[in-house]
Parts: C-alpha cells; structure tokens; sequence
C-alpha cells in the first residue's frame, strides 16, 4: 500500500508542468550532447549546475538526469551514421551500426537502438524503483566501518575495471584521495595544503575539476586532428524494425538490459563497459559469430539496451547508498547537497518526492526520448555537420562561464585550466579519470569513516574485520585484486 | 620496464613523498586519535609505493608506445591548434578581472573564431558579439552571475 502511495506521489511530481518541462529540457540537451562529440554529460551537468540552483532540488535533479540518460540515445546516432561515437558507450555501436548503414539499413540501425534504449530504460527504472528502497532499508544500519570498508570495495572495482593498465586506475584514485585533502580539516580546522591561499581553503570544486579533466582536456586532445567525418547522405528510411528485425534483436536487448542493470550499479561499471560486454555476450552466443562486424542487427540491440540500463540502475548507489558509481552521478550529488538534500539511506524516508519523482520522471523521459530520436532524427542528422571548428569555442566559452558561476571566482578558471593541462598530459600517457573522480567525491568520507571508526576502537583497526558487512567488502576487494594480479600474470605467460 | 612508466612512476614517487612531507607537518596524530595529516600521510606513503611499482613494472598494460618525450606528445599532430585555444583561455583567465567579463569574452571567441575561418571577418565578429550577448542575458541579467565588470564599472555606477 505504502509502495502505490509512493508512485501515486512519484507520478504527481513528475507529472506537473514545470517538472515535465525541466524533463523535456534534460533529455533534450542529453541527446544533443549525446549526437554531438566533444562534449559528454559529466561536462554538460557541469555547465548547467548553477542553472539549476535557481530551480527546486527536484526540478534540478529531473533535468540533470535526463541529460544522463537523454546522452546515451544520442550517441547511438553519430555511432551509425558518421561512425564516430557520440558517447564512450556508444563506441562497439560503430562496428555493427555504421555497417548496417552502409549497406542502406541505418533506419533500421537507428530504430532498433532506439527501441532497444526505451525496453531497457524502462525495464531498467523497474528494477530501480524495486530495488532502491529496499537496499536503502539495509543502508541504515551502516556504521563508519561499513561506509569505510564499501569504499574501499568501490574504488577497487572503478580500478579493476578500468579499460587500460589497473595500476594507473589506482594511482589515479589515490591521487583523488590526496586532492580531496586540500582545504580545512573538518576536524581539527586545520588548513591543509592551502599555500596560504584562502581560495583553497574550501578545497578544490568539483565542476573545475571534471570541466578541466573531462571538458578542456578533451577539445585539446580532439583538436590535435582534424576528424574526418563523412556523413551518410540520404533519406533515411524504414525507422521501424521488421518483424525479422525484432525477432533477431529481442533477445539481445533483454540479455544486455540485464547486463548492463547489474553492470551499472557497480562503481565505475556504468555505461562504457557494459556496452561492450554485451558486444562480447552478444558474439558469443550467436550462431553466426563470424558475421559480427559486417553489420549484424544484434550488435547494435545488445550494446545500446545494455548502456541505457545501465544508466538507470546508476542511481541505485546513489539513492540508496550515497555512493556515486561514476563522474555523472557524483555530480548529481553535488547539486541535490546544493539544495541541502543528502542522498542516502534517508533520501526516500526525508524527500519522497525527490527520491520517487525522479524516478517517475525517467519513466516520461524515455518517452520523450522515443519521439525525440526516431520523428525527429533529420534535425540530430543536420546538427552534426556542424563543423568542430565551430563547437569547441562554445565548449571553452561555456566552460570557463560554468567554472566561474559555481561561486563567481576566477580562480576557479584556473583550477579548470590546470586540471585540463594535467588532463591532457595524463591522456598521453593512457591514463583514466573516472577513478579520480569518483576517489575525489569519496574522499572526505572515507577519510571521516575511517578516523570515526579508529576513535571509537581506541586505534584498533580490528573493528573493519568483527562486523559483517564491513569485512565482506574488504574480502571481496582483496579477491578482485589477486585476481588481478593472477590474470595479468596468465596473461604473460600466454603466448600471443 | 617503459621509459613512459619510469617517468610517471618517478613523479608519482616524487608526489608521495611531498605529501608525507607536508602530512608529517600537519601532525599526524596516533591510530587512536588520528590526526589532520594522519589520512594525507597514508596516500602520500601509498602513491610512493605505487609511483615505485609503476618505475620498476613491465609494461602498463596497454599497448608499448614507441619514443618517448616532444616528438611523441606531438607526432604528426598539429600541434598549433591545442597550443593557440590553450594560450587563449591562459589570456581569458589573465584579462577577465581588469578588462571585464563583455570584452575579455569578446576578444576571446573572436580570436578562436577567426582562427578558424581566417579569411572572414563578418562571421567571427557576428558570432562572437551575439555569444557573448545572449550569455550576458543568460547569466548576469537572468541568474544574477555577478561577472567582473572591469574597465567597463564606470557604465554601471
């Protein structure tokens, strides 16, 4: 009964008309970030969290979300018809997408990675709305052991899942740490780090800190070379899949939802990996595993269901936890503590219509986004031959603006500029910021769990191993690293 | 061993090794009352740790890059292109408080504009003039963003 009561609620909030336009607002700049690269989510929510100041918590978050998910339709499109991938997820799409293309079936392409998108949001945000609550329930009776020790197990997934070497995905995340550090101890009042600059004394920001690492590093990096796009000329037709169509996707949508739901909501999972597991699941249990990047239907349903599910169940961590699993969410994070709301455990007891209106809202979002990606793809076609020469002026333009309004300071521009001259260094030497992020966003309240729970045993670092759930996780994080190391070992002695 | 990790390995070291350095400072407490540089000491003392491992390992995992240094940064990119944005946004950041926020952005996308399309100078300058003025709109006028005013507070007073 409480369970209706709370949709019943969920539905109202999402469903007034301001709500419902903040909705349109998100999915729509998702899915025009999504369709245009050089500029990702994490960078957009950036730029638009002082806009959402000025709005209510719930609004705000609507709005950012939808620009969360909104970006996974998009990038399906630019992966599909130019071969370039809007989004890091979107990038396996390419392979069977753009052959689809080619060989005059993009409608095709394009409408099943569509309908694929919405039965995976949706599907997606039904077990998030099962699932939230009840891990919240459990989440109360965390203490700082348990917060500490599910931190650690968080950082050594993000590391042990990154895409290239996992010690530099660990520096990354102890770098994180480290820069989380800098400002006033919350404990003693100390000033840490601060070089006498009283504009540290705050600590670094976290919009600076993802517009230089994502953002600017990024448009440097891309205007290192010319990208060469050529778009598929004309008409698109046949947007609705075929009965055979559907009958070689179904499948593959279902098993990449289920996929990328529980890929999601590991930390550093999210959307990027996901993708591509479902690529790999998807070609091994084909029955023509050979034809698989010649523009087969599979490898664009598999990939496309698996990164939006994904998305969804991203929010789980957050709602339930306060964990963010990835960049985006920490940000998410960061505006709803804006507006004074804490997310966690309490989030759905204390704000019922955050927690349920949000979640509502995506049920109108992906909607939205079914009509804004199939009716309407010529409008996405036309905007991607805009020119990046044009673009990325913007993109600097309104990073710096966004920098700057998050507390009207100028140093913040700095802080961006040097994050995105260290970003761009960093990319030369292969290495991933998505660990730094999240270490960044975790930091103060591992090092908060940590002290509380060494205060309460008197020093007695006993206190991780006697409770339970605290123990689990750290047993858990020491099998993923030796498992680790284990792999990378057998990997050498296999002979290429 | 790759002369790219021993030269991220070593900065890494070098890193940790300040950060134990300014944490020892701080005062580090004891495991039973730990101090403000208790929890800057333990990541300095593991990024160490890591920087040393990173110095001394195989391979990074991805694949071996061949060279190492400039040449590498740079090989056959056009490198002006990320060097004039990067100088751009240097002199945004040195110009916004005494020129103000309309001229310093002005001057900014002009430049970004016109370096693109070098043989216009209607588009650059239409372009950026109608940026710069909607975003004031956007952001001062409609969010109340107080930008630096600069040389142009006199209109203001």
């Amino acid at each position: 009964m409480e369970f209706l009561g709370n949709l019943s609620l969920g539905y109202q909030v999402a469903f007034s008309a301001a709500n419902l336009l903040y909705c349109f607002i998100g999915v729509f700049i998702g899915t025009l970030v999504g369709v245009l690269p050089g500029i990702g989510p994490a960078g957009t929510i950036s730029l638009l969290l002082p806009v959402s100041y000025g709005i209510s918590p719930v609004a705000a978050i609507i709005m950012l979300a939808g620009i969360y998910y909104g970006s996974q339709y998009g990038g399906s499109t630019t992966s599909i018809l130019v071969n370039i991938p809007g989004e890091a997820a979107s990038v396996v799409t390419c392979l069977d997408g753009y052959k689809m293309a080619r060989q005059g079936r993009a409608g095709a392409a394009l409408g099943i990675a569509a309908f694929g998108s919405f039965i995976a949001g949706t599907i997606g945000i039904i077990f998030l709305m099962f699932l939230a609550q009840p891990l919240s329930e459990i989440a109360v009776r965390f203490g700082p052991p348990e917060y500490f020790s599910l931190m650690i197990l968080a950082m050594t997934i993000v590391t042990f899942l990154a895409q290239r070497s996992m010690i530099q995905a660990i520096i990354m995340a102890v770098l994180g740490v480290a820069l989380s550090q800098i400002g006033i101890d919350i404990v003693t009042g100390h000033s840490r780090f601060t070089f006498g600059l009283q504009n540290l004394e705050d600590g670094i920001k976290l919009v600076p800190l993802v517009m230089g690492l994502f953002g600017i590093s990024e448009v440097l990096t891309n205007l290192e070379e010319s990208v060469d796009r050529t778009i598929l000329q004309g008409k698109i037709k046949g947007l609705l899949p075929n009965l055979k169509d559907w009958m070689d996707s179904i499948g593959a949508i279902l098993r990449g939802t289920l996929l990328g739901f529980f890929l999601g909501i590991l930390p550093g999972g999210g959307v990027i990996i996901s993708s591509f597991v479902s690529y790999a699941v998807e070609k091994r249990v084909s029955k023509y595993p050979e034809k698989f990047g010649t523009g087969v239907i599979e490898g664009v349903a598999g990939p496309e269901s698996a990164n939006n599910s994904a998305s969804s169940s991203a929010f789980i961590p957050l709602f339930s936890l306060g964990i963010p699993s990835n960049a985006v969410m920490a940000l998410l994070l960061g505006a709803l503590m804006v507006h004074g709301v804490i997310p966690g455990p309490l989030l759905h007891r204390q704000h019922p219509d955050i927690f349920w209106g949000t979640i509502m809202s995506m049920y109108i979002g992906n909607f939205m986004l079914l009509i804004l990606n199939l009716p309407l793809i010529g409008l996405w076609v036309k905007l991607l031959k805009v020119p990046y020469r044009i673009l990325f002026p913007f993109i600097l333009f309104f990073s710096i603006i966004g920098s700057y309004s998050i507390d009207n300071s100028v140093f913040d521009i700095f802080v961006m500029l040097l994050f995105g001259t260290m970003g761009y260094v960093l990319r030369k030497f292969r290495y991933e910021f998505s660990p730094l992020v999240l270490a960044f966003i975790l930091g103060p309240m591992l090092e908060n769990s940590l002290r509380q729970s060494l205060l309460v045993t008197g020093g007695s670092f006993s206190i991780f191993f006697t409770r339970p759930i605290s123990a689990s996780c750290l047993v858990i994080a020491v099998l993923l690293l030796l498992s680790s190391i284990f792999l990378r070992k057998r990997k050498k002695l296999t002979p290429s | 061993m790759t002369k790219q990790n021993q030269v991220s390995g070593f900065i890494w070291l070098l890193l940790g090794a300040l950060l134990c350095i300014g944490s020892i400072q701080l005062n580090l407490g004891g495991f039973h009352k730990p101090g403000p540089g208790f929890m800057p000491f333990l990541t300095g003392a593991i990024l160490v740790l890591l920087g040393f491992i990173l110095m001394f390992s195989g391979s990074n995992g991805s694949k071996v890059e061949e060279g190492f240094g400039v040449k590498r940064f740079w090989r056959e990119k056009n490198w002006k292109n990320v060097l004039i944005p990067w100088l751009s946004l240097f002199g945004y950041l040195l110009l916004l408080q005494p020129l103000g926020f309309l001229p310093t952005s002005f001057l900014f996308l002009f430049l970004l504009f016109k370096l693109t399309k070098p043989e216009s100078w209607l588009e650059p300058f239409l372009f950026s003039g109608a940026t710069v003025v909607l975003t004031y709109f956007i952001f001062s006028v409609w969010l109340r963003c107080p930008f630096p005013k600069g040389m142009l507070a006199f209109l203001t007073r």
